[in-house]
């Protein structure tokens, strides 16, 4: 199963200069993690000390926002679109 | 030789080259996107710098030429389950969606300092850390003895957070580094890092000494000079006991009402032996007093002396802890960034200063290598 995930600006540096990367994974949490073991210099990013998603992270899944707390239970199919984004604030 | 300054921003680094004479600076922009914190060289050439997102968390680039970045696969970590200082927390973890402050561990989210000594790399992280790398970066271990320090408990995190920002070793006793802790003072081992002693007789405060940066000679190590929250000291016997030396400077009251010579950076010109700092107005107001932008500068046994030439008049900004560096070349140059995204610079120690680049984010951190 493949599912496309968008990579944030800031990090495509570290991406191969990227702007989306191929994963897999039956929930979110699933696909970040064989994410970041793809991409070694990522897991830093996405994930702190715990093995927890960093704070501010979140993912919009087929147009829908998900925040890190439902990682581990939200489901993604193939073909699936994945945006990593992070919160945001402002007017 | 020129000189080449990594330039650390908000929102990225600009790396200015200097020709031979120090006159022309070409500019260039690196890293866009990240808090550039601190930056160091290794003895084999090899650039590093720290990287920092309020999202996206801490880690570190290096470059052999630095046109090409490239992340190393390792940074700075705790490790699971490390417990962290709740008031820390609470500030690092304002707005905790994923809730994993709330657990109280202990995380990096930031390098504060890069340091490159005995053929080993150093990293101060907050939550207050030491981190050591023997193979260019590829791995990093924490100096437990530091970082499980019996006073750990009490330390208390400074304005922006519980952080280790100052770095110093001893070139010819690789047993004897310093380090330095907003704010929980000044420490020295002498042992490797296996033991740590708090070094602040003599700094004002009753409770957690709020070192702001420190400078010195490794050739020279026994004789400090600290920019503390609450005036600035010198020191001639490796940190075991401190003297206010603020003979000349100006003096401002800070919020608990002491009154002291307040500022952020402290940095040492070895080559003449003369000290700089940048002296704000007392911690309410952190900028410039009456809005002329001034450096001081000493010499040992001497009084602190103004340099305003070159100099803005109209200044609102401040000098960060990290933003201030010298070349060590001869005569020394001296390069500072403000809040403001100006960078000014000296090659005759002070006596005139211009502006070499401005329009730059808030500058974060200034390192300056011959090159």
């Amino acid at each position: 199963m493949t599912v496309r995930v968008h990579i944030p600006p800031v990090l495509r540096g570290i991406a191969g200069g990227r702007r989306e990367l191929e994963s897999d994974g039956a929930t979110l949490q699933e696909l970040l993690v064989n994410l970041a073991c793809a991409y070694p210099p990522l897991a830093l990013h996405l994930f702190d000390e715990n093995g927890g998603i960093r704070r501010h992270i979140l993912c919009i899944h087929q147009e829908r926002a998900v925040r890190p707390c439902d990682f581990a239970s939200h489901p993604i199919r193939a073909d699936d679109e994945v945006i990593v984004t992070n919160a945001l604030a402002g007017g | 030789m020129g000189v080449t300054l990594i330039v650390g921003t908000k929102k990225g680094s600009a790396i200015l080259v200097s020709d031979e004479e120090r006159a022309d600076w070409t500019q260039t922009f690196a890293l866009r996107g990240w808090n550039v914190t601190a930056s160091a060289r290794d003895d084999s050439g090899r650039f590093y710098a720290a990287i920092a997102s309020d999202v996206y968390g801490a880690a570190l680039m290096a470059s052999d030429d630095l046109e090409e970045w490239r992340q190393l696969d390792a940074a700075p970590r705790y490790k699971p389950g490390d417990k962290g200082n709740p008031e820390h927390n609470r500030i690092a973890g304002a707005a905790d969606f994923a809730g994993r402050y709330k657990d109280g561990g202990r995380f990096v989210d930031q390098i504060w300092t890069l340091h490159a000594a005995h053929g080993a790399l150093y990293a101060g992280v907050s939550e207050a850390g030491l981190f050591v790398s023997r193979d260019r970066g590829q791995s990093w271990a924490g100096v437990d003895g530091f970082n499980e320090h019996p006073s750990r408990a009490n330390w208390v995190p400074g304005f922006g957070g519980l952080g280790a920002h100052t770095i110093l070793s001893d070139a010819k006793n690789p047993d004897r580094m310093w380090i330095g802790v907003s704010a929980a003072g000044l420490f020295r081992t002498d042992d490797g890092g296996k033991t740590w002693h708090p070094k602040n007789e003599g700094v004002s405060g009753d409770t957690g000494q709020c070192v702001h940066h420190v400078a010195h000679d490794p050739d020279n190590a026994a004789v400090l000079y600290r920019q503390e929250h609450r005036g600035v000291y010198r020191s001639d016997d490796a940190g075991d006991s401190w003297q206010v030396m603020e003979d000349g400077l100006p003096v401002s009251e800070l919020s608990d009402g002491h009154r002291c010579s307040f500022g952020f950076p402290i940095v040492l010109d070895r080559k003449s032996g003369h000290a700089f700092v940048v002296p704000l107005d007392g911690d309410n107001f952190r900028m410039p007093r009456a809005a002329q932008l001034a450096v001081y500068r000493t010499k040992t046994g001497s009084r602190w002396e103004a340099q305003t030439n070159g100099l803005p008049e109209n200044c609102f900004a401040s000098v960060l802890r990290g933003a201030m560096a010298a070349d060590q070349r001869s005569p020394g140059g001296l390069y500072f960034g403000t809040s403001s995204g100006s960078l000014y610079a000296t090659n005759d120690l002070g006596e005139s200063w211009r502006e070499i680049t401005s329009g730059l984010p808030r500058i974060l951190s200034v390192e300056a290598y011959v090159t």
